[in-house]
């Protein structure tokens, strides 16, 4: 007999008791119905409580190592994805934004001018040959590096100077090189420049806000070095290494080479209009897909721009 | 560039307390970045000089079984009773007497160390025991052609000594990165290199005799007495600012039969040895960054045939041909530079001699050239000719004009020559760089607090003549730094040479103010997010160039895109005018890899030819997102209309697509497609693919695809009403179904019902639920709508929403529908 079963007849039961009030004498009839009624309560109670409990035993265990019941459809969720590029250079671009950098857009098509001329690359120097620059037929250039779009940027934001403010503007922006693609070499990938200028800009605060940069980026305090570099637009110029991160599993010893910088040439801010005796700046620019290789470990960059579906799902 | 330690230790006093690995740490911190670090010593471990003592045919072979003498170290292998070591040889050139190179058994064949690491060992030839063997110049690589094996010079070396010892291979070979020095002809040379070595160490630099201050002030042509007549004529001054040579007899231009520490040398430096003129004008160009070149004087003469030889420098004719050294004829352009024998081209200036005036064997006479080009045509014609050379890699780094007497000089010298004519043709002089700076602007600009005696010492070490005014320095650049003209310029000296890891960091002191942010990265920002996470579609980057083929695929006109002209393959030829083709590209591959049911998204900038230019005369380029996805038109409009419309609250609307716009979107079937509208622009266009577009493609499944201008809608103010307005008073709920010919277009019915309950005070929703037609033929269609409404104030009661169904009923009548 089931538990409710018992109870019910515990019920009846006590239904047949309680019709004995009328032979008991009026004095006792009192007290014996608050006792019977008390003892019915309970009972009640108890048969609810095993109803609900009937309930729930009625349903069976099902298999949890199933994706679905039998004869049902498996159920899909679907997700979108975004690109991992894109993802990391809106990272860089918050940070950024966060010290209170403006933020510009780089030209996927530029001029002679912008790419090399207002950058202090004298016509025809070798220099220019290093950035392997696709040309379109009418002269015009994909542009390999962002800083295509420094003197728009200075000329731009130089009012703020006059107003005895700054310039502090970064540019993301797609770039192209002349390069046959391998598992390391793109002829298509990412960047960002840095440019900020001040009365009293100097190498040490350029060293302080890339060290904080890649400190916020990583999240860790990080040691950076440098080495010389050579760039027409920057005088004194560096290339700016950082320790590797413990993210990416580096203990203390190891060294990434990171990006280019130095103090803007004066003769890159007096083409834009700015008087190199009272200003001073500094620039700088590093590349966005060797940050997300790094990132995931990825053995080939060619994935970038594959649109592979089995790639993009991983960055859902 | 190949830089060895030993030489530039030769140059400079290194402190003792300096480690190698710190002073190369200090080189890639200070002055270039090192790439790789080459460690001679282990390549070189086990070559020994040996002496063969007796050398005997081995009968029908071209071997020789040789027993060789390996002093000291003879005791420590397999020795014949008469002490010495057997060895079998295949060389021509072996023979009883010489001295030899032996590699060891156990020890690497240095020309494979590194890579295949052949080790010898004892072997049995022509069953003969060989004991490791008997090296040629190419198989201690140092030469390329497999000749002979190498003989030493017994002036030079016993047996027993290790190879290492004699020819100085314990030694560091820095590869260094040119691109960082770009700017410094001066650091293409060893001496160059090494006085900046001496700078970062804070040591005194001290000038070897080629750099010597007489050397500059005083040109050797106007100490010589002519005893020849030669004359030198520059066209275009510009062309060659400097031409020096001298003619001088040779008295022997024969190779030595020994290996020599000058061929050692230039192999440590990536070069090869040739003959002794050659060496050493090559040796002169590693130390000094000067390159030179030897010409056969009695040939030049011939060749320009005139009693009064004449050389002539000028540019050459287009299409002018003159045969170089290696044999091949070149056909100029107008930027190359000739040097001409009385006008008959004898060299390519900067990058190789020419074929008929060859220095060889029976060469009696030269003429030596020390001379500087315009680096602008060298440049031009290195990529013409594709010469890269190790003089043409430094000539167009712009050497110093004022370097080439004292490099001329120094060879005249070392060939003991006597000089029967110079002429020195100094056409256009540099200026002498003088930069007043001061220490304060120094500190400035770098964030230091260097000391004006210590910015002095370190400029002095380095070449530079200081004069310190109380605070103000002024500074006079060497000869060899044309490089320096700008206080900039002075200032990456010091913060490099002293260190830029020693400049104190900072952050700068900024003023409160917002970063402003392009409002076209916001949108895009918004529409990824959208996209990806509320859509669930697929981000994707394609390339920005793409194949004239795709365009035609799609149906659009190449010539709207800007053409690559050094394009690396047709595949990336034309600049995209739309994303949306390379996304029905990448569509076709996910199907065909065998993904179902997605959509594809891109947001990047495209550009047409015929947008025309910017002000600034640049194209212009315009951002846009498309979109690709597996599904018809309804799948696409419900997406498209959900991202706009909800996501980004943008008040669009569509029409049936115009033909203007099925010319601008040909890969779309004007017929399953709209336009899009942001009040009177239209913004984009989206539809299905037109099957014969599909077809070429290679699609099998229907696939839509949307291509948006985002400029357009960049500013578009959002929409604020998003109805929130809710009535406390319970909502009627009906199902409605409208019977219709089946031509007539759902908007209408839909319309109408708008219209109708727009002038009625109601709160009110309409929600299609279906659209059935009992078949393709049918004359009717049934469309089936749930319909909430309520009043604002009131329950609306059971007569008045009897009213409001007969209103509609009459409503939709003038449309031709009536309720079912």
């Amino acid at each position: 007999m089931s538990e409710l079963e018992t109870l019910k007849n515990e019920l009846k039961e006590l239904n047949t008791e309680y019709t004995k009030i009328k032979t008991l004498p009026q004095e006792e009839r009192g007290e014996f119905g608050r006792r019977m009624n008390l003892r019915k309560q309970e009972i009640m109670q108890r048969i609810k409580q095993a109803e609900l409990a009937e309930i729930d035993a009625s349903l069976t265990a099902i298999d949890v190592t199933a994706p679905c019941a039998p004869n049902n459809n498996i159920p899909s969720v679907k997700l979108g994805s975004k690109h991992p590029l894109m993802t990391e250079l809106d990272r860089v671009i918050k940070i950024y934004s966060s010290m209170g950098f403006d933020v510009m857009e780089s030209y996927q098509l530029d001029d002679e001018f912008h790419m090399f001329d207002s950058l202090n690359f004298h016509k025809g120097h070798p220099a220019r040959d290093g950035y392997d620059t696709f040309r379109t037929a009418e002269g015009f250039i994909p542009p390999a590096h962002t800083s295509t779009m420094q003197h728009r940027a200075l000329k731009k934001y130089r009012s703020r100077l006059e107003q005895g403010g700054q310039i502090a503007v970064v540019i993301p922006g797609r770039v192209f090189r002349n390069e046959d693609v391998d598992a390391t070499h793109e002829h298509t990938f990412y960047q960002c420049e840095g440019v900020f200028v001040s009365e009293n800009a100097n190498m040490g605060q350029l060293f302080g806000v890339l060290k904080h940069f890649f400190e916020s980026y990583y999240d860790q305090e990080l040691k950076i070095k440098t080495q010389p570099g050579y760039f027409p637009f920057t005088e004194p110029s560096a290339e700016l290494l950082i320790e590797k991160p413990s993210s990416l599993g580096g203990k203390g010893d190891g060294w990434l080479e990171m990006m280019g910088c130095g103090m803007i040439h004066p003769n890159v801010l007096k083409m834009a209009g700015i008087d190199s005796t009272k200003y001073h700046g500094f620039a700088w620019g590093g590349g966005i897909d060797r940050l997300v290789i790094l990132k995931y470990g990825l053995n080939d960059i060619r994935y970038f721009e594959s649109g592979k579906l089995d790639f993009l799902e991983k960055f859902l | 560039m190949k830089i060895s330690l030993n030489k530039i230790k030769q140059y400079v006093q290194v402190p003792s307390d300096v480690s190698d690995e710190e002073l190369i740490k200090l080189i890639g911190s200070r002055l270039v970045e090192v790439e790789e670090v080459i460690d001679l010593a282990p390549k070189y471990r086990g070559s020994y000089i040996v002496k063969v003592v007796s050398c005997d045919a081995i009968p029908e072979t071209h071997l020789h079984l040789c027993q060789i003498d390996a002093g000291e170290k003879s005791s420590q292998f397999n020795q014949l009773d008469n002490g010495l070591i057997q060895v079998v040889c295949g060389a021509p050139n072996v023979h009883a007497g010489m001295l030899a190179v032996w590699i060891t058994p156990g020890s690497i064949v240095p020309t494979t160390y590194g890579h295949e690491n052949f080790r010898l060992s004892v072997r049995k030839l022509r069953g003969y025991e060989s004991n490791g063997m008997l090296a040629g110049a190419d198989e201690l690589d140092f030469d390329n052609e497999h000749k002979s094996i190498a003989e030493i010079d017994s002036k030079i070396a016993k047996p027993g000594d290790e190879l290492a010892k004699i020819f100085n291979l314990n030694d560091l070979i820095l590869d260094v990165e040119n691109k960082s020095l770009t700017h410094r002809p001066d650091c293409f040379g060893l001496i160059g290199f090494a006085r900046e070595v001496a700078g970062i160490l804070g040591v005194e630099f001290v000038e070897p005799p080629v750099f010597s201050l007489e050397r500059f002030s005083q040109p050797l042509a106007s100490t010589i007495k002519p005893q020849l007549n030669l004359k030198v004529e520059i066209m275009e001054s510009q062309l060659c600012p400097r031409y020096t040579c001298a003619v001088f007899d040779l008295p022997n231009n024969t190779p030595s039969k020994y290996l020599t520490k000058e061929a050692v040398f230039l192999a440590k430096s990536g070069m090869r040895s040739i003959d002794p003129i050659v060496d050493l004008t090559n040796i002169l160009m590693l130390e000094t960054g000067q390159p030179l070149h030897a010409f056969d004087y009695d040939k030049l003469v011939a060749v320009g045939d005139s009693k009064t030889p004449k050389i002539i420098i000028r540019a050459a004719m287009a299409e002018e041909e003159i045969q170089l050294l290696d044999g091949k004829t070149i056909s100029c352009i107008k930027d190359d530079i000739l040097i001409t024998s009385n006008n008959v081209p004898v060299a390519l200036a900067g990058a190789m001699g020419g074929k008929n005036t060859e220095v060889d064997a029976s060469t009696k006479r030269i003429v030596l050239e020390s001379a500087t080009f315009s680096l602008y045509n060298l440049r031009k014609t290195q990529m013409a000719h594709g010469i890269f050379s190790e003089a043409i890699t430094r000539f167009t780094k712009g050497q110093p004009a004022a370097i080439t007497n004292p490099v001329l000089v120094e060879a005249i010298n070392r060939l003991k020559a006597e000089p029967l004519v110079v002429v020195d043709n100094w056409t256009v002089r540099d200026m002498e760089n003088v930069v007043k700076i001061t220490t304060q602007s120094i500190n400035e600009l770098l964030g230091t607090s260097y000391e004006s005696s210590l910015i002095a010492k370190t400029l002095t070490n380095v070449g530079f003549r200081v004069k310190d005014y109380n605070e103000t320095l002024e500074i006079i650049a060497p000869e060899w730094r044309t490089d320096i003209h700008l206080p900039e310029d002075i200032i990456e000296e010091i913060g490099r040479l002293l260190g830029y890891d020693n400049v104190p960091l900072s952050l700068p002191l900024r003023p409160f103010v917002e970063p402003e942010i392009d409002p076209m990265l916001q949108l895009k920002s918004a529409l990824r997010t959208a996209l990806s996470d509320n859509l669930r579609m697929h981000e994707v980057l394609t390339y920005s160039f793409v194949s004239r083929s795709l365009l035609e695929k799609a149906g659009q006109d190449p010539a709207n895109s800007y053409e690559i002209v050094n394009s690396i393959s047709p595949e990336l030829q034309c600049f995209r005018q739309q994303i949306s083709p390379s996304l029905i590209e990448k569509t076709r591959d996910n199907l065909k890899a065998g993904h179902t049911d997605f959509a594809l998204y891109e947001v990047n900038q495209v550009a047409s030819r015929a947008d025309g230019l910017t002000d600034e005369g640049i194209p212009f380029t315009k951002a846009h997102l498309a979109i690709a996805l597996v599904g018809d038109f309804y799948l696409m409009k419900a997406n498209v209309l959900t991202l706009l419309r909800d996501l980004l609250k943008l008040d669009v609307s569509y029409a049936k697509m115009s033909p203007t716009s099925a010319k601008i979107y040909p890969y779309l079937e004007p017929g399953h497609s709209v336009d899009l509208f942001l009040g009177a622009h239209q913004i984009g266009s989206f539809g299905e693919l037109r099957p014969s577009i599909a077809a070429q493609f290679k699609l099998s499944n229907t696939v839509s695809a949307l291509e948006l201008d985002l400029d357009q809608i960049v500013s578009a103010p959002e929409t604020q009403d998003l109805g929130l307005t809710f009535s406390k008073f319970p909502a009627v709920e009906r199902d409605l179904t409208l019977k219709v010919s089946h031509d007539l277009a759902f908007g209408r019915v839909l319309d109408s019902l708008h219209e109708f309950f727009d002038h009625q005070n109601l709160i009110y929703h309409i929600q299609p639920t279906s659209i059935y037609q009992p078949s393709l033929g049918s004359s009717t269609k049934n469309l089936s709508f749930h319909l909430d409404f309520s009043a604002p104030e009131k329950t609306l009661k059971t007569s008045e929403i009897s009213d409001i169904m007969e209103g509609i009923k009459t409503k939709v009548s003038q449309v031709g529908a009536e309720i079912v």
